[in-house]
């Protein structure tokens, strides 16, 4: 267990600029996330904090102790990689001892720790199987044992669960969190899928063309994204363009297409104070935040083009002066609102994201 | 999918085609060797075989190059493989062609190039000579005790790209992340290579290196040109002359088709089952590291002398053809293109090289065509008996040249089931169209199985949904997709006919059917300049060879695909 720090790491694939100064800082038994789109550089920083890449640029530090330059048999760093990689020439129990035996663990101990690093994923009796005979789940959990039998100084997941089905997903986000945080395990994990993030995350970055876009807990990046990248990526929302009205304790009075919105701001730092009025600015609205016909005063209005029940909530696509807009009704009691009517759309301001375009 | 009767009817053609061309001419061999001429099971000739120490030291001697052989092409490739697995150097494109060039530079031809290197009077002694390392009163004959070992060496260097080109396919197909991993728990380098690389690249290792021991234990051309008698297949070679009164010959050729079959099958038995390494490579990252420049040339450089050695021969073939005056000395004296003219004039030149172009045009054009055939039921039906197919069409692989020779030989004689095919050609074109097609056969399959493998049945489906009928889908998808595939797999084999040792000299008996290496060796052995007119003849050939190969590599595209069993 132990705190890692990244600074200002760039790197370069020829032409192609991977990471482009990514500078963070993981606490000690952290459940860390990198977050992004394909193509994003998650994966390098991953690879290159377990040493598999180098960096271009830029120092990693594990501790007090910088790594940077440290070829990867010696970080001390379990990786669980996206296509299991287990080995086919040994036995479940074999693939889980060889970190041991590189670490000269006596035998007696070996046998033991392998014995227990199975039990905790369930697979204690599968020791003398091969991995073929393994389903998916199980190789995923094999690969998983064979990481934290070492204790490694902190582990790193490349999409994990990226190969397994739905329901079997959702499992192992649970299994793994468990097995973290009893662990006091600090983790990074690399992933694509934003509600595995927002489940299991202490904290995370998300990243776009290489650069930090944001970094903070999941309701943090939920609740407050700091640009429409990251409002867009993280759930689903409508990103409305208007300008600035006026502004007041950390709320602004914006102008859409639609009609007058307020809303509260995100990503405009100390340094550079709140917009002055005029300024160009994009909204965030998740599309549970819409009310249809609340009460209370709102400009913007708009018709249901599209209606869908899904059970739990309906969803409606509603044509607004501002373009279409997403709007869900969770609890519905019934259809209320029929298709083609001209109904108010209002959002509690605190609810609403006021960004620098 | 392709229909259950197409499926079907291909199937009964080949395996038709495998039993009269290849299980037939096998097995007959073998069941002479084992028939006393009262027509019951005998063991006797083969006991009498190893109770005589000249064909024991024979077999012997074979079995020692053969495995010799294998370890020095190991040697060879193993380290150039992994380096270039693990890196990325200098000219690494160029150069991981030019690695394989050596494999259709015939070791035959280089042989003659060699004696001119290693004799009393060669260039070598010369060099000595010169820098004042050797006593020209007291010269080393290095043809005389080092034959084995320069036969190995031709082998090794005429081989080694067949194990090159397997462990590269095993290692390229491994997931990076294996390696990785191991790396990732705390694994060095070197440890990584014993305990994952290597166990992981076996079967590739395997399945290369038994192809490369059955090629080296029963070589013909080679052993022949250094005048090394007291080998196996020499031993076969000269036998044929009194074929009909003596069984050793038949004897000697069933132990060694045991043998290669032995060698063969323990392979398939330890690895064909497994699935290390066959698996569709996972999208990991690769491991490839860029060197340093100093170390990159190095690499580099290393990659260029293996190809410098191995083309030494094959220079000095060249050099030969082109000398006037070479005796004593490193280089020729004198140099003219007489040689060249000369040999085109000769009689036994143009129409030999007429021939070789037609045996194995038409040779190839079998293959192609049955290849395909095979890949498709292989890969696009779900007949029950493909698998059986897939391992029939491997076995040519084997069972050594010399055997098939020997077999159709024994076969076509007056009054034998395989007469008419020599009575229909008036001479041995269709046998040594048959030997060429089936030897060379599995290059083809394994090229078009993998082109079929790749692509994806579903674009064959898209193109039927969308109105194409079968044929039109054929000639406008599948051939489209995986034609680079069988015409690299079909130069490859054409190559290997047009050099073709064992059966050419062993089934082509007249002057006027002869294909090119039956011309080379009968010209060796004329006087005056018949060794500087087979060097102009051999020089043709590789020439010739040379394009065809760097033209099968490029239509591949991938390395290994069309070595792999």
């Amino acid at each position: 267990m132990e705190s890692i720090r990244a600074d200002k790491i760039v790197k370069q694939f020829g032409p192609v600029t991977a990471l482009d100064g990514v500078s963070l800082e993981i606490g000690a038994g952290e459940l860390f996330f990198l977050l992004g789109s394909s193509g994003c550089g998650k994966t390098t920083l991953l690879r290159s904090i377990a040493g598999l890449e180098t960096p271009t640029s830029g120092s990693i530090h594990f501790g007090e102790k910088n790594v940077t330059q440290l070829p990867p048999h010696k970080r001390e760093a379990a990786m669980v990689f996206q296509s299991y990689a287990l080995w086919p020439h040994l036995t479940v129990g074999r693939n889980v001892a060889f970190g041991l035996e590189e670490r000269k663990v006596a035998k007696k101990e070996i046998d033991e720790r392998v014995k227990q690093a199975l039990e905790l994923v369930h697979l204690g009796a599968m020791v003398d199987r091969g991995v073929d005979q393994l389903s998916g789940g199980q190789q995923q959990r094999v690969a998983l044992a064979r990481a934290l039998v070492v204790r490694p100084r902190c582990l790193l997941l490349d999409e994990p669960l990226s190969n397994l089905d739905a329901k079997l997903r959702i499992e192992m986000r649970r299994e793994i969190r468990r097995i973290v945080k009893e662990g006091g395990l600090t983790a990074i994990y690399v992933t694509h899928d934003q509600e595995e993030a927002l489940e299991m995350a202490d904290r995370m970055a998300v990243l776009n063309q290489g650069r930090i876009e944001q970094l903070g807990t999941p309701e943090e990046v939920y609740r407050s994204p700091r640009t429409p990248f990251v409002a867009g990526f993280i759930g689903e929302t409508n990103l409305l363009e208007g300008e600035v009205l006026d502004v007041r304790d950390g709320f602004a009075r914006v102008q859409t297409a639609a009609g007058e919105v307020v809303g509260r701001l995100s990503g405009w730092d100390e340094g550079d104070g709140p917009p002055s009025g005029g300024a160009k600015v994009v909204l965030s609205v998740r599309p549970e935040a819409w009310a249809l016909d609340a009460p209370g005063e709102s400009s913007v209005t708009g018709r249901v083009v599209d209606r869908s029940y899904l059970g739990r909530m309906i969803r409606y696509t509603m044509e607004t002066a501002a373009g279409r807009q997403q709007v869900v009704e969770l609890n519905p009691e019934t259809l209320r609102t029929p298709a083609e009517a001209t109904v108010k759309l209002s959002a509690r301001p605190a609810d609403v994201v006021v960004m620098k375009p | 999918m392709m229909k259950r009767s197409h499926a079907l009817a291909v199937l009964m053609g080949v395996s038709l085609i495998f039993l009269v061309f290849f299980i037939y001419p096998s097995v007959s061999v073998l069941s002479e060797a084992f028939r006393d001429p009262g027509g019951g099971f005998t063991t006797r000739f083969v006991t009498e075989v190893f109770r005589d120490p000249v064909y024991v030291e024979g077999l012997w001697n074979a079995l020692l190059l053969g495995v010799v052989s294998t370890l020095a092409s190991f040697v060879i490739a193993f380290p150039l493989s992994l380096l270039s697995h693990r890196y990325d150097f200098f000219g690494k494109k160029a150069l991981s062609v030019l690695i394989l060039i050596p494999l259709v530079l015939p070791p035959f031809v280089g042989a003659v190039g060699m004696t001119r290197v290693l004799s009393v009077t060669g260039s070598l002694n010369a060099l000595l000579i010169d820098w004042g390392l050797m006593d020209p009163n007291h010269r080393f004959d290095w043809l005389a005790e080092g034959r084995f070992w320069g036969i190995v060496v031709m082998n090794a260097l005429h081989l080694y790209p067949i194990l090159y080109m397997n462990i590269s396919a095993a290692l390229a197909n491994l997931d990076p992340a294996m390696e990785q991993a191991a790396q990732n728990l705390g694994c060095p380098p070197w440890r990584r290579l014993m305990r994952i690389t290597l166990p992981l690249a076996m079967p590739g290792i395997f399945a290369g290196g038994s192809i490369v021991f059955i090629w080296a234990f029963t070589e013909l051309g080679v052993p022949l040109v250094f005048n090394y008698t007291r080998v196996a297949p020499v031993q076969v070679f000269q036998g044929i002359k009194d074929l009909s009164g003596n069984p050793a010959p038949y004897a000697l050729v069933a132990v060694m088709l045991l043998v290669s079959a032995t060698a063969f099958g323990l392979t398939k038995w330890f690895f064909g089952g497994s699935t290390s390494g066959s698996q569709p490579r996972p999208k990991g990252r690769g491991n490839e590291v860029k060197l340093r420049p100093l170390a990159s040339l190095a690499v580099a450089l290393l990659f260029f002398g293996v190809f410098f050695l191995a083309s030494v021969p094959h220079a000095g073939v060249v050099a030969l053809a082109l000398s006037e005056d070479w005796y004593d000395s490193v280089a020729p004296l004198a140099w003219t293109l007489e040689h060249f003219k000369e040999a085109l004039g000769d009689p036994l030149v143009v129409p030999s090289i007429e021939n070789s172009l037609v045996y194995a045009s038409v040779a190839t054009l079998v293959a192609a065509v049955l290849g395909l055939a095979i890949a498709w039921v292989v890969v696009r039906s779900n007949l029950r008996g493909r698998l059986i197919l897939d391992a029939l069409v491997m076995l040519p692989l084997a069972v050594p040249g010399l055997v098939l020779a020997f077999g159709y030989l024994a076969l076509s004689q007056e009054g034998k089931p395989l007469h008419f095919l020599v009575k229909l050609a008036d001479g041995p074109a269709l046998l040594l169209i048959a030997a060429y097609a089936i030897r060379r056969l599995p290059y083809v399959v394994r090229a078009a199985v993998a082109g079929l493998q790749q692509s994806n049945p579903a674009m064959e489906e898209a193109a039927r949904s969308l109105g194409a009928n079968p044929w039109r889908t054929l000639r406008r998808i599948s051939i489209p997709l995986i034609g680079a595939n069988v015409a690299a797999g079909a130069i490859l084999a054409f190559a290997f006919a047009m050099l073709e040792v064992s059966d050419s000299l062993i089934l082509a008996e007249q002057v006027k059917h002869y294909p090119i290496t039956k011309a080379i060796y009968t010209l060796l052995s004329n006087l005056g300049n018949g060794q500087e007119l087979a060097a102009a003849l051999g020089t043709w050939s590789m020439v010739f060879l040379a394009v065809a190969i760097i033209g099968a590599t490029r239509l591949a595209g991938k390395k290994g695909g069309l070595f792999k069993m």
